[in-house]
């Protein structure tokens, strides 16, 4: 290791290793029914959060903070189609989403009334009305609650796959975060853990490119995010993220890493934020060119042009699933409008444990 | 070499439980090249002798008092590792900014901090840099432009990056240089300093001390790199990884960091690899190290390493270097003596100087 004037590394140096499949391992293209799948869940993530931001937000009905994933619905979706489910307690999966992951909230299950509830702060919310927004979980669906300090939620889902490990299962532990989150202590301590334990995680960062108002550029002198991997020994990855063919295929790899046990990923997807930090934040802080050009890299629009390209999908058949969406959050607005809030007396109910 | 590294894998271990059938390449001494000078005068170079010789031989006199009972408090050695602390401080510029962790008390030496001082902290004594109120090298000393250590590990680099980025906002051409162990770099305020002197570009020298252990934690538990300085391309800044036995080649490496910290090229994570050869602190036995790690590491020792380069250079003879270390000796047993005959604190002034805005 030790050339004669030491072992020098310059910045820039050194390229990305993709996180290694298996000799031979070919993993499967997403067949018919995935696609559709993953373009109605892509649609239906967006018209819930529009529906919440532009609509229930601005009517004064929503308790507290609105954070969406608007233009990085291809990351929730394409990685989440890969979190085990529906097979019991040491077969399934377990997920500690980021806050605009409502996407992977979907596809675990968790329903379009319970989440309107919950930001409502309706009684039949997630947190049962005593928390706001993202900041929910549900273990019965493998959803780890999301933790407020980001970066806090690395090393819970470290813990979670050491559980795996200590349990002698093929249970992967998926942890999404920010780019901003990268810059955090808990982040790297956790990372650090997982590389060393070589614990099942497959680490998935949406780099945004902002955290808050802070551009990447102020967050890390690195590159990208998955330069950051080689300083834990670690397979580190970047892939556009608004592709979501790259990020299925990413994640998949990872994920099949992480089965076998080999130990975590470090997976970057490269998108945009299309908003705000929340729906106070008019982001006048961001060039009004960035948001033009990463409009037309819109993941559903190409995801969909993808699949009307291969005739999977028509017009027709796009104009009845937005339809079929709508009346769904309809119905949905609806039902959480009418759902009471939690009676006073029973605000420490589920605080703390019982 | 290798006859001391390899033990037979079917010899019955003999060392208790810790004992290994071989040394993980994560703790095995780097290979051996020759020393090199790196345009240094015969004067500096008997010098950082005088340096190296004098943190041993205080130290050894530290550790007779602890087993006297007359240390107030804990006592962290640096044998084996004080070309670290000496080629380091030796590379700045008086004005740079220098922090020293628990195991330098050789840069405290080089910087001009008087072996009476260090005796009266270790005591505990009334005319201690910190009166008495607390032990070991926590202490600072602006006038020498040191800033004290930090117990918690790693906190002292986001403390460093703040004295980088106040240097510069003020325009001086300082660096700041701190130390961190192997274990150090595990922590969260390692990678939010480290990160935020990357992305400002600050002129900040981390120096790593990767000497096998943090406490009883074995490196290959530590991180998952086979250098330290792989952390380097993570933060987007240079490193470097040298042999710490190598009083020289640590002194050029860290001239290389701080020259390009100076030069707006930003931080450097420096790794210099050596080997813990005491327990963490005197208390501690270390019944948890492999013997032949330890042995391994007694055959680099950076003191012989550079006294065998002196004399073979032609800059000293045995002789001369022998007596170095008796006057060292001589001189030391009688500030030791000075300083155990100075007062303790008197209890009223337990309060004096522990928050600020007081006297």
């Amino acid at each position: 290791m030790l050339a004669k004037e030491g072992n020098r590394h310059r910045p820039g140096g050194g390229g990305l290793r993709a996180v290694p499949a298996r000799a031979g391992e070919v993993l499967p293209a997403p067949d018919d029914a995935a696609l559709l799948k993953m373009l109605y869940s892509m649609k239906l993530t967006r018209a819930l959060e529009f529906r919440i931001e532009r609509k229930l937000y601005r009517q004064g009905k929503i308790v507290g903070g609105v954070y969406v994933g608007r233009g990085q619905e291809a990351i929730s979706v394409g990685a989440a189609m890969h979190i085990r489910r529906g097979g019991g307690q040491d077969v399934d999966d377990i997920v500690s989403p980021s806050h605009r992951d409502m996407a992977v909230f979907l596809m675990q299950g968790v329903s379009p009334q319970r989440i309107l509830a919950q930001y409502m702060g309706r009684a039949a919310g997630l947190t049962r009305g005593r928390d706001g927004n993202m900041h929910m979980g549900d273990l019965r669906h493998r959803l780890v609650a999301f933790i407020s300090h980001l970066g806090d939620s690395v090393p819970v889902a470290a813990g979670c796959a050491l559980t795996f490990r200590l349990r002698g299962t093929d249970q992967v532990s998926f942890c999404f975060f920010g780019e901003g989150a990268t810059s955090r202590g808990d982040w790297h301590e956790g990372v650090n853990f997982a590389a060393v334990q070589r614990l099942p995680v497959v680490f998935i960062c949406n780099n945004n490119q902002y955290a808050y108002s802070t551009h990447v550029s102020r967050q890390m002198r690195v590159k990208q995010v998955s330069d950051r991997a080689r300083g834990y020994g670690l397979p580190g990855e970047s892939a556009d993220g608004n592709d979501l063919f790259a990020v299925f295929d990413a994640v998949g790899r990872a994920t099949a890493r992480a089965r076998r046990g080999e130990g975590p990923s470090l997976l970057e997807f490269v998108t945009f934020r299309m908003t705000g930090h929340s729906a106070h934040d008019d982001a006048g802080y961001v060039p009004k060119a960035q948001f033009d050009e990463w409009e037309r890299k819109d993941p559903i629009r190409r995801f969909q042009d993808e699949l009307l390209r291969r005739r999977l999908v028509d017009a027709a058949a796009l104009r009845e699933m937005e339809a079929r969406i709508e009346a769904e959050l309809d119905e949905a607005v609806a039902w959480a409008e009418k759902q009471p809030y939690p009676e006073p007396e029973e605000c420490l109910t589920g605080v703390y444990h019982e | 070499m290798s006859a001391v590294l390899r033990r037979s894998r079917k010899a019955p271990a003999k060392d208790g439980p810790a004992a290994r059938r071989d040394i993980p390449p994560g703790m095995r001494p780097p290979p051996l090249e020759p020393m090199r000078n790196p345009g240094l005068s015969r004067a500096r170079l008997l010098d950082m002798h005088r340096f190296l010789r004098l943190n041993r031989v205080l130290e050894d006199k530290l550790s007779a008092l602890y087993r006297q009972g007359k240390i107030v408090g804990g006592l962290y050695s640096s044998l084996g590792q004080e070309s670290i602390s000496v080629g380091t401080a030796c590379a700045l510029e008086p004005g740079d900014l220098l922090a020293p962790m628990i195991r330098n008390i050789g840069s405290l030496l080089v910087r001009g901090v008087p072996p009476l001082s260090l005796f009266l902290q270790f005591l505990a004594r009334h005319a201690a840099p910190t009166a008495g109120k607390d032990g070991t090298l926590h202490f600072d000393d602006p006038g020498r432009s040191i800033i004290g250590p930090i117990s918690v590990l790693g906190t002292l680099i986001p403390v460093m990056t703040g004295a980088a980025l106040a240097a510069r906002m003020r325009g001086e051409s300082r660096v700041a240089l701190t130390y961190i162990g192997d274990g150090g770099t595990s922590t969260g305020d390692f990678h939010e300093g480290l990160n935020l002197a990357a992305v400002l570009g600050l002129p900040l020298v981390l120096v790593v001390e990767n000497n096998g252990y943090a406490y009883s934690t074995p490196v290959d538990r530590q991180f998952a790199v086979d250098s330290l300085a792989e952390r380097g391309p993570a933060y987007g800044i240079a490193s470097e990884s040298v042999d710490g036995t190598d009083v020289l080649a640590v002194y050029a490496a860290t001239q290389r960091a701080a020259a390009r910290g100076r030069g707006g090229g930003g931080p450097t994570l420096l790794e210099c690899r050596a080997f813990r050869r005491r327990g963490h602190a005197e208390h501690d036995d270390m019944w948890y190290v492999p013997r032949d790690i330890v042995a391994a590491w007694e055959q680099r020792d950076p003191i012989d390493r550079f006294e065998s380069f002196l004399v073979e250079q032609g800059h000293a003879t045995k002789g001369d270097l022998r007596s170095v270390e008796e006057n060292l000796a001589a001189e030391l047993d009688e500030t030791a003596r000075q300083a155990l005959g100075s007062p303790y604190p008197p209890p009223e002034e337990t309060l004096r100087g522990v928050y600020a805005g007081g006297d």
